[in-house]
């Protein structure tokens, strides 16, 4: 028995420590078979899956910022389906929580989608991507609209058996009014955040360096903005758990997303740096609470002391 | 993977070639500053720590006693082409290559000598007419073509894409099978940032770091990017 209690039960999961992976970092876990202990690990979050497989953006899709990087992918991935036949196997075996993580293009798609992967043995809990652009709408983001996003959660949820996590965009001049609208459409927990938009230029060759022009920015860059978010969140008391994600590199890094309000974290570009990145963040923050006399992972949640 | 303790910037791990491996789990590399990555690496004093992961990704394919390999280094391009002319030179196959190998200049060129100690078929260009032939490596790869004509060959081309698909087309346009060894932007390694995609004919992507970096030219030589579905502009990660 360790002596310090890292298992957490949080937005309906209960996870053997608060590390996952983040979406889109960590492909569908086999890839980082033989990289790292997946049995280590509180949980991984899937690749986002859409209804039909994705083929992805033109290229370069990505390129090296400062203290960070950018990417337009464009959300490849290999369906419904596909993921069904040859990824859950795997995932079904892989001795972690697994989360889903999921997206569409209309709101039909993302029912459809939801309910499809909420029917699969083997998924522990869904987490819905809403950084898409709503094409009926324009092309605005689904979850940068309060009552877009609160219906969207709500028509999910009524298909959705299974955890219900919502990632938010920071795109946004009020993540709590997004937060809020995840609560009421009956969402079992939030995850905070997904990339920021932005912009890398060639000054040599005068082009953007991403195709698409612009990108998810991600990466140590960031963390100040997602702990921001976190916190703001945390203290508008808005009732869900939060998962927090944004440039993570290690167990210290963890810890300041505990105090700010999150009680599990998403290690998420840093697995690109270092593949056992997530699997040190559990030794390292098991040795730093021991080393700290914390005996309960749980003490930090929202333990932020503000003067 | 290369990266050496850099703190957070730069962020992401270096994709290299492997120039030779040794005894002992030892590995030489060959790096040419073009960036702050590649900077820190010069810089670097001996005993510094690096993380490794690899080797990666796929390998062009082995030499045959009776198929002559046109070797096409541009540049720093050169390792993966100098280890498979060791590797024939280990089986006294060497006779059977060649490396043609060009650069800007004469200070592009490098290990000239551990190749002729091979006994490796050496043929060299420079675009300032410094050392060699003065020109393009295709050029000199089209003469070693026509020379070889009528007997088995191949060619294996690495150096910047550019080059690799004027060397690709060329292959195709004589009807000689053809191996480039690709260069992408790539964050992990692994296939999971899917950063460095390449539109083929037998997938609509293939991914440099783990389906490549060796890949058929016949697969991804000027493929329509129209062919893929492409997502909204709009929608990051």
């Amino acid at each position: 028995m360790s002596a310090v209690n890292l298992a957490i039960e949080t937005g309906g999961i209960a996870f053997r420590n608060p590390i996952l992976t983040a979406s889109g970092t960590f492909g569908y876990g086999r890839e980082f078979e033989g990289l790292t202990d997946l049995r280590a690990l509180g949980g991984l979050v899937t690749k986002g899956i859409s209804p039909k497989p994705r083929f992805g953006n033109a290229t370069p899709r990505i390129c090296e910022t400062a203290s960070g990087m950018l990417n337009s992918i464009g959300l490849e991935n290999v369906g419904v389906e596909g993921f069904e036949r040859d990824k859950l196997p795997y995932l079904r075996e892989c001795g972690t929580r697994v989360l889903v993580n999921f997206f569409g293009a209309t709101f039909d798609e993302y029912v459809d989608c939801g309910a499809r992967l909420d029917a699969l043995d083997g998924v522990d809990g869904l987490e819905m991507n809403v950084s898409c652009p709503n094409i009926k709408a324009g092309g605005i983001e689904f979850g940068t609209d309060p009552r877009v996003l609160r219906d969207l959660v709500r028509a999910c949820r009524a298909a959705i058996r299974k955890p219900l996590w919502i990632k938010l965009t920071p795109n946004t001049s009020d993540i709590v009014a997004l937060a809020v609208a995840c609560a009421e459409g009956g969402a079992d927990g939030l995850s905070i955040i997904n990339t920021i938009t932005g912009m890398a230029i060639d000054a040599r060759t005068r082009r953007p360096k991403i195709a698409t022009i612009f990108g998810g920015l991600s990466g140590p860059a960031i963390k100040p903005i997602a702990l921001r978010m976190v916190y703001q969140v945390r203290r508008a008391g808005v009732s869900l758990p939060i998962s927090g994600i944004g440039g993570i590199q290690d167990a210290t890094d963890a810890i300041e997303f505990f105090l700010a309000g999150a009680s599990t974290v998403q290690v998420g570009t840093q697995s690109f740096v270092d593949p056992d990145a997530s699997g040190r963040i559990v030794r390292d923050l098991e040795a730093r609470l021991a080393a700290d006399g914390i005996h309960d992972v749980r003490e930090l949640v929202g333990a932020l002391v503000v003067k | 993977m290369i990266r050496g303790a850099w703190g957070r910037d730069p962020l992401l791990p270096r994709a290299f070639s492997l120039l030779a491996v040794g005894p002992g789990g030892t590995a030489d590399i060959l790096a040419k500053t073009v960036g702050r990555g590649t900077a820190l690496l010069e810089r670097a004093l001996p005993g510094a720590e690096v993380d490794v992961l690899g080797p990666l990704g796929s390998n062009f394919p082995e030499p045959q006693a009776d198929t002559t390999d046109l070797l096409v280094a541009g540049g720093v391009g050169l390792p993966p082409l100098y280890m498979q002319a060791a590797v024939a030179a280990d089986r006294r196959q060497v006779a059977r290559s060649e490396m043609i190998y060009g650069g800007r200049g004469g200070d592009d060129l490098v290990l000239l000598r551990e190749m002729e100690a091979m006994g490796l078929n050496l043929f060299l260009t420079t675009e300032n007419g410094a050392v060699g032939t003065k020109g393009l490596v295709t050029k000199a790869l089209e003469a070693r073509l026509e020379h070889h004509r009528g007997t088995p060959i191949r060619v294996m081309g690495c150096g910047p894409n550019a080059m690799l698909w004027a060397v690709a087309r060329l292959a195709r346009d004589k009807g000689v099978p053809c191996f480039i060894s690709l260069e992408e932007q790539m964050a992990c390694g692994i296939g999971v940032c899917l950063g460095c995609a390449i539109p083929a004919r037998s997938r609509p992507y293939r991914y440099v770091c783990s389906n490549g970096p060796v890949f058929d030219a016949a697969d991804v030589l000027d493929v329509e990017v129209t062919a893929a579905p492409v997502a909204p502009a709009a929608c990051p990660a």
